[in-house]
């Protein structure tokens, strides 16, 4: 078969706090392979963001671990880590925290200005992406004059910016209209296909669930593996029941 | 209609009061646990205003407590203040009963100066004692002395003048003998004499006129009454300078001091006195004044206090003359007003402290946004919000005040320790309890200042800041209220500028750069240096708008300085424009009144040194109490190995017109080699011209510019210098140069505190002529040392010679009054040196908020950075280098224009450095100083905000991108 691109292995997180201990994930399991698109599901609350942080090396998870590539980044420093989001992973958040006082092309350079690449060539590529994700005539826009699914497509350019094997995604279209948000998502897979990376995404809207390769479910802290989904054939209707576990009455 | 809008207007009224009343009581319980909440930041507002405060309060506590104290212990370091004469032996009587009445007086002293002779009573009446060289009986000679009739009580105050060998004691049946009467006394009784020593006086009645032939002991009119055993209490040297004695008897006056005994008034019967009467003696009448009296008004009215009691005497009683020590009190007055007013430069610190605290207060009210959001979604409406911030800020406020006022007490009982070193003991703080005086309209008008400012602005701010999260609906535009600020500020300014051109102006007008800062110069000086501050703060503000512009327009720069992080170093810069104008505002504003300050202080310490070193003369400078003979200890001093040359002032005194003068009679080329001569110190002329000419000329001879002005003089013109004393004759000369200062002998005319000086003003002759008339002692010499050689050990060898030479002698004028002053008030270096610490510690801690506040409002900023793949380094290294930036060019922006200013205030804050201009002030920059506080400061800033950084830095970047705001 394919290579195993990342595995997660009993992936175990708490959180802690003074009032009380959150266990949010207890022992999550799934294997993502090269060049697959994949999209987890979960209630709210889930804990579907808490694991694409841990992917993301944004937080150390209290167990399991994360095996990219063959290696474990949950033992890595987080100066590794750094490099490791600097060059490997490329996130898009579901808020996408632009940085307000830059423009749309300073804000796709700033992953290739921290990967410390010529201002002049970074500038370049820049051009290049926003024109990819058709913004080519918003460049010198500021966040705060731009539309949301503009917005989006900004921070899609500035996560592939430096040509990430792995992109990571949560909610990409959270805050859009579904039309919009089709079609971030079809861009987003185009370049995917283009540039040939790996992807993880989160959602909670069916339509955009259906394309991907695959669909993991998140419940109760672990991970449910489901058939890989057709996007012809997938059960819109049965789509409620992936939340509610084997065995409970609806 | 109408009823129903009425009766919705009452119910709407007494629902507004109810809830207003619920809401304030329900406030006061937030306000103070908001306080609690934020006790770091309230902490950091209350020092702020407290220190402002305290400093304004406790100066003007000090100001009023301390010119009592320095007063009535300024009087108590005089003898007396004033004494009377009279040509009619019997009038004072009533003149003394008048004064014992008069409010001011505080004792009377009579006084009569007669002779006292010893070894007398184995001779016959008949005995010749004059010329006492040609006496009789040289073998056996009869000793005869100035006699110094005083009372008992009078040696406490006379003694003030004297260094004494014994006690300080006139007891009936008791004398004090002058040490060259001692040594007289010893030739005579040929045995030493010390105190204890009992010896038979006699007080002559009479003083006889040798000039018709009296000369024999007959003519004393000596009375067995007079003629007695007496003890000697003690052995006095003469010391005094600056007193009534002196004027009367000592230096100043007939100088009778030096060699005489003082005798108990107490001991002379009714009938002596009326024979002194007969005998047309003189009493004059020695009179202390009570300070407290004198001061009633401030210090500056005592020399005028003074001046009317010679008044009122003068026209009750036509026969009298009086001679006060108005000058002196005046000079004291002067130096306290110039030392006192050198506070003024203490003010930029002060008003650095107070615009900080008004910062922290704006930086902290931004922080403040979720608060209000809080605020809001409980229902509190914007005005509920801005009362419940304004009460908070000014329940610190009026905390500060009460503190300040509480604490300025304690620290204005501790200036004197600024000042003179001196610990509090209990004597000095029970006195300044007794003294403390605490003037309520200064300290309102302080805090109404102080509070004013800090809660006007932080109104506004409250306001701006509550409204703009309600709606953008403000009663003007954006722009318009751009321009509307800045139409404010211009026009403050030209008010401000115009402002100080007029005290400026004002200023020059009471200016005299030639003559010792009086009053009016002083108070002026430090009107203009306030307002000149005002416009430096203006331009300040101008400056750093425009490097703000600059800053966000040189994107190189930052590439070439910070390559790849000059990118987010550069766009932080760029935005949000007003923050940076007010950051780099402040910095460039302490920045350039701590060079100011440096300057200033480096310009005041090099001129005190000139001038010191000006009026020390040369390398070394030789000066004793009693004149000595000039040529043989030239010889003496120039077999010490290592001294060049050596040069003796001939001097003598003698009258020009009306004024008295000194004439020093010198080698002129000597003095040229010798002397520490400056550009200025001739009118006109080189000093080499000048002293040639003199050399050249042997009837030459130069005055004062202050002479030849008023006289019309000019070189080349001949002239008398009349009534030489010692030799009652008058010389004609030539002028061949005008003089303003000399080194070694100050201004040649006029008054300068840190010299001794017998008369008002010196001329110059060639010694030739000096020495041609008979002169052959004086009591100043100047010499000069070759190259490597120890001047400590020349020094020792010079005093080894005898102890009554004085060899460089640190004050030349111990009795200086501004040495006195400082004692209680800080001198203006010291007042320099606080605020440039104080103006180091605010910019320090103003780099520290404001790092602070930047970073907390970037966190999120810096998280997303951190979740793209940036490494923590690189963003700590990235708010370094923007803070860097900052500092930087502020320093680069701030260090000139602090020393323009510097510079452009030289003119007119003179009167507040120094008494008088002798040698011209120079501009000195202190840049060792000044690499030194530049140095310090950024190393300082560095230590605290990384470790700053550092915290707000170190955060788990999944919270912080969880945090909305
Ligand atoms: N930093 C944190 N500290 C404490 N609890 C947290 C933290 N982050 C998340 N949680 C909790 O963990 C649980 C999972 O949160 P997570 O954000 O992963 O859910 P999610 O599946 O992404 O939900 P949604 O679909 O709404 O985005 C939630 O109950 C949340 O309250
Ligand atoms: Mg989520």
């Amino acid at each position: 078969m394919a290579d195993v691109f990342i595995s997660v292995n009993n992936l175990k997180h708490t959180f802690t706090s003074k009032v009380e201990n959150l266990t949010v994930l207890r022992g999550v399991s799934f294997q993502i392979e090269k060049g697959e698109i994949v999209c987890l599901l979960g209630r709210s609350g889930s804990g579907k963001t808490t694991t694409l942080n841990l992917l993301a090396g944004l937080d150390k998870p209290t167990g399991g671990e994360i095996i990219v590539n063959g290696k474990n980044i949950t033992q890595w420093s987080t100066e590794k880590l750094h490099a490791f989001r600097l060059k490997t992973t490329g996130v898009i958040f579901q808020e996408f925290y632009l940085l307000e006082h830059l423009t749309a092309i300073e804000s796709v350079m700033t992953p290739m200005i921290l990967a410390d690449d010529k201002e002049e060539l970074a500038k370049e590529r820049a051009l290049e992406l926003l024109k990819a994700v058709g913004l080519g005539d918003k460049t010198m826009n500021y966040p705060d004059e731009l539309s949301t699914g503009q917005k989006q497509r900004v921070s899609v350019a500035r996560a592939i910016a430096n040509n990430p094997s792995f992109i990571i995604a949560d909610e990409p279209t959270g805050t859009l209209d579904s039309k919009t948000g089709d079609g971030i998502m079809k861009l987003l897979l185009r370049l995917i296909k283009k540039y040939d990376m790996t992807m993880l995404y989160t959602t909670h809207d069916p339509y955009v669930a259906k394309l991907a390769n695959r669909v993991l479910i998140l419940h109760q802290g672990k991970v449910f593996e489901e058939k890989e989904v057709d996007p012809i054939s997938f059960d819109y209707d049965n789509f409620e029941q992936l939340y509610r576990p084997k065995g409970d009455k609806a | 209609m109408n009823e129903i809008d009425k009766l919705t207007d009452t119910e709407i009224k007494s629902n507004f009061y109810s809830k207003f009343l619920y809401s304030t009581l329900f406030n006061l319980r937030l306000i103070l646990k908001n306080l609690k909440h934020r006790k770091k930041s309230a902490i950091i507002i209350a020092l702020g205003l407290i220190f402002s405060l305290t400093i304004l309060f406790s100066s003007s506590i000090w100001v009023h407590t301390s010119q009592k104290i320095i007063a009535d212990d300024y009087i108590e370091t005089l003898d007396y203040e004033m004494y009377i004469n009279t040509f009619l032996p019997n009038a004072m009587n009533e003149v003394y009963d008048y004064l014992s009445d008069d409010s001011v007086v505080r004792q009377v002293d009579w006084q009569y100066v007669t002779y006292a002779l010893f070894n007398f009573e184995n001779k016959e009446q008949n005995y010749t004692v004059f010329p006492e060289s040609e006496q009789d009986d040289l073998e056996d000679p009869i000793s005869l002395t100035n006699a110094i009739i005083v009372p008992t009580r009078a040696i406490e105050r006379i003694k003030l003048n004297l260094e004494i060998e014994g006690n300080a004691s006139l007891n009936s049946g008791e004398i004090m003998v002058s040490y060259s009467e001692a040594k007289e006394l010893e030739k005579t009784y040929k045995k030493t004499i010390t105190p204890g020593e009992i010896i038979t006086v006699a007080i002559t009645r009479r003083i006889p006129n040798t000039d018709i032939g009296e000369d024999e002991l007959r003519f004393f009119d000596i009375d067995e009454t007079t003629y007695y055993n007496y003890t000697i209490s003690g052995i006095f040297k003469y010391t005094g300078t600056d007193g009534i004695i002196d004027k009367l008897i000592g230096a100043k006056g007939a100088g009778n001091i030096v060699d005489s005994v003082l005798f108990p008034m107490e001991d002379l019967t009714y009938e002596d006195l009326y024979i002194f009467e007969t005998n047309g003696l003189l009493p004059k009448l020695l009179v202390k004044t009570d300070a407290e009296k004198l001061r009633t008004g401030n210090i500056e009215t005592m020399p005028d206090n003074l001046l009317a009691l010679k008044e009122r005497i003068e026209i009750n009683y036509y026969h009298t003359f009086c001679r006060i020590l108005k000058h002196e009190i005046e000079t004291m007055a002067n130096e306290y007003k110039r030392t006192f007013s050198s506070a003024a430069l203490f003010i930029p610190a002060i008003a650095a402290a107070l615009i900080l605290t008004v910062l922290a207060t704006q930086m902290t009210i931004k922080r403040r946004g979720k608060e209000i959001a809080l605020l809001r979604s409980r229902g509190a409406s914007s005005v509920q919000i801005i009362g419940i911030f304004f009460s908070e800020y000014s329940i610190i406020g009026i905390f500060s005040l009460l503190v300040s006022f509480g604490l300025s007490i304690i620290t204005a009982a501790a200036f004197p320790l600024i000042a003179g070193g001196k610990s509090i003991t209990a004597y000095n703080l029970s006195r300044f309890m007794q003294y403390l005086d605490i003037s309520a309209y200064e300290i309102e008008i302080f805090s109404i200042i102080v509070l004013g400012i800090y809660l006007g602005v932080t109104f506004v701010n409250i306001v701006s800041f509550v409204k703009k999260d309600v709606q953008e609906v403000l009663l003007i535009t954006r722009k318009g209220q751009r321009i509307l600020s800045l139409g404010v500020n211009i026009a403050v300014f030209v008010l401000v500028f115009v402002g100080f051109i007029l005290l400026l102006i004002e200023f020059r007008n009471v200016f005299d750069p030639f003559d010792t800062y009086g009053f009016d110069s002083i108070e002026r000086s430090s009107m203009v240096l306030l307002a000149f501050m005002g416009v430096i703060f203006f331009i300040c503000y101008y400056i750093s708008m425009g490097i703000v512009l600059l800053l966000q327009k040189t994107p190189k720069v930052y590439r070439l300085i910070f390559k790849n992080r000059g990118f987010f170093i550069y766009h932080n810069i760029k935005r949000k424009t007003k923050t940076l104008t007010e950051l780099t505002f402040f910095l460039i504003l302490i920045i350039s009144l701590l060079t100011f300050l440096i300057s200033i202080r480096s310009i005041t310490e090099t001129n005190i040194e000139l001038e010191n070193n000006y009026r020390n003369g040369s390398d070394i400078r030789v000066q004793t109490t009693v004149p000595i003979n000039i040529s043989e200890y030239n010889e003496r001093f120039s077999k010490i190995e290592g001294i060049e040359d050596t040069l003796g002032f001939y001097s003598l005194r003698a009258t020009i017109g009306t004024q008295d003068v000194e004439v020093f009679g010198v080698d002129p080329l000597k003095y040229l080699s010798v002397g520490n001569w400056i550009e200025h110190s001739f009118q006109n002329t080189t000093v080499e011209e000048a002293l040639t000419a003199l050399e050249e000329t042997l009837d030459g001879l130069i005055i004062s510019d202050y002479t030849a002005n008023r006289l019309r003089l000019s070189i080349g013109r001949h002239m008398f210098i009349t009534d030489f004393k010692g030799g009652p004759f008058s010389l004609p000369l030539l002028i061949t140069g005008i003089i303003s200062s000399a080194p070694g002998l100050g201004v040649a005319h006029g008054n300068d505190p840190k010299m001794v000086k017998s008369a008002d003003e010196y001329v110059l002759v060639n010694q030739e002529i000096l020495q041609s008339i008979g002169v052959e002692n004086g009591s100043l010499f100047l010499l000069s040392v070759g190259k490597n050689v120890d001047i400590d050990q020349i020094i020792e060898q010079i005093q080894s010679i005898s102890p009554l030479l004085i060899v460089n002698p640190e004050k030349i004028n111990p009795n200086y009054i501004g040495y006195f002053i400082t004692k209680y008030i800080p001198h203006v270096s010291v007042t320099l040196m606080l605020g440039i610490i104080v103006l180091s510690f605010v910019a320090i801690v103003y780099i520290m908020i404001s790092t602070d506040f930047i970073l907390n409002q970037r966190r999120k900023e810096y998280a997303v950075l951190l979740a793209l793949g940036g490494k923590q380094t690189k963003i700590r290294g990235l708010v370094i280098g923007e803070i860097l930036v900052f500092v930087v060019s502020a320093i680069l922006i701030g260090v000139p224009v602090g020393l323009l200013t510097a510079l452009s205030s030289l003119s007119f804050i003179k009167p507040l450095l120094i008494p008088r201009e002798i040698v011209p002030i120079v501009f000195e920059p202190g840049i060792l100083m000044l690499l030194v506080a530049i140095f310090s400061l950024i190393l300082a800033s560095l230590i605290t905000i990384i470790p700053l950084i550092r915290k707000q830095t170190k955060f788990e970047i999944v919270h912080e991108l969880r945090i909305t705001e």
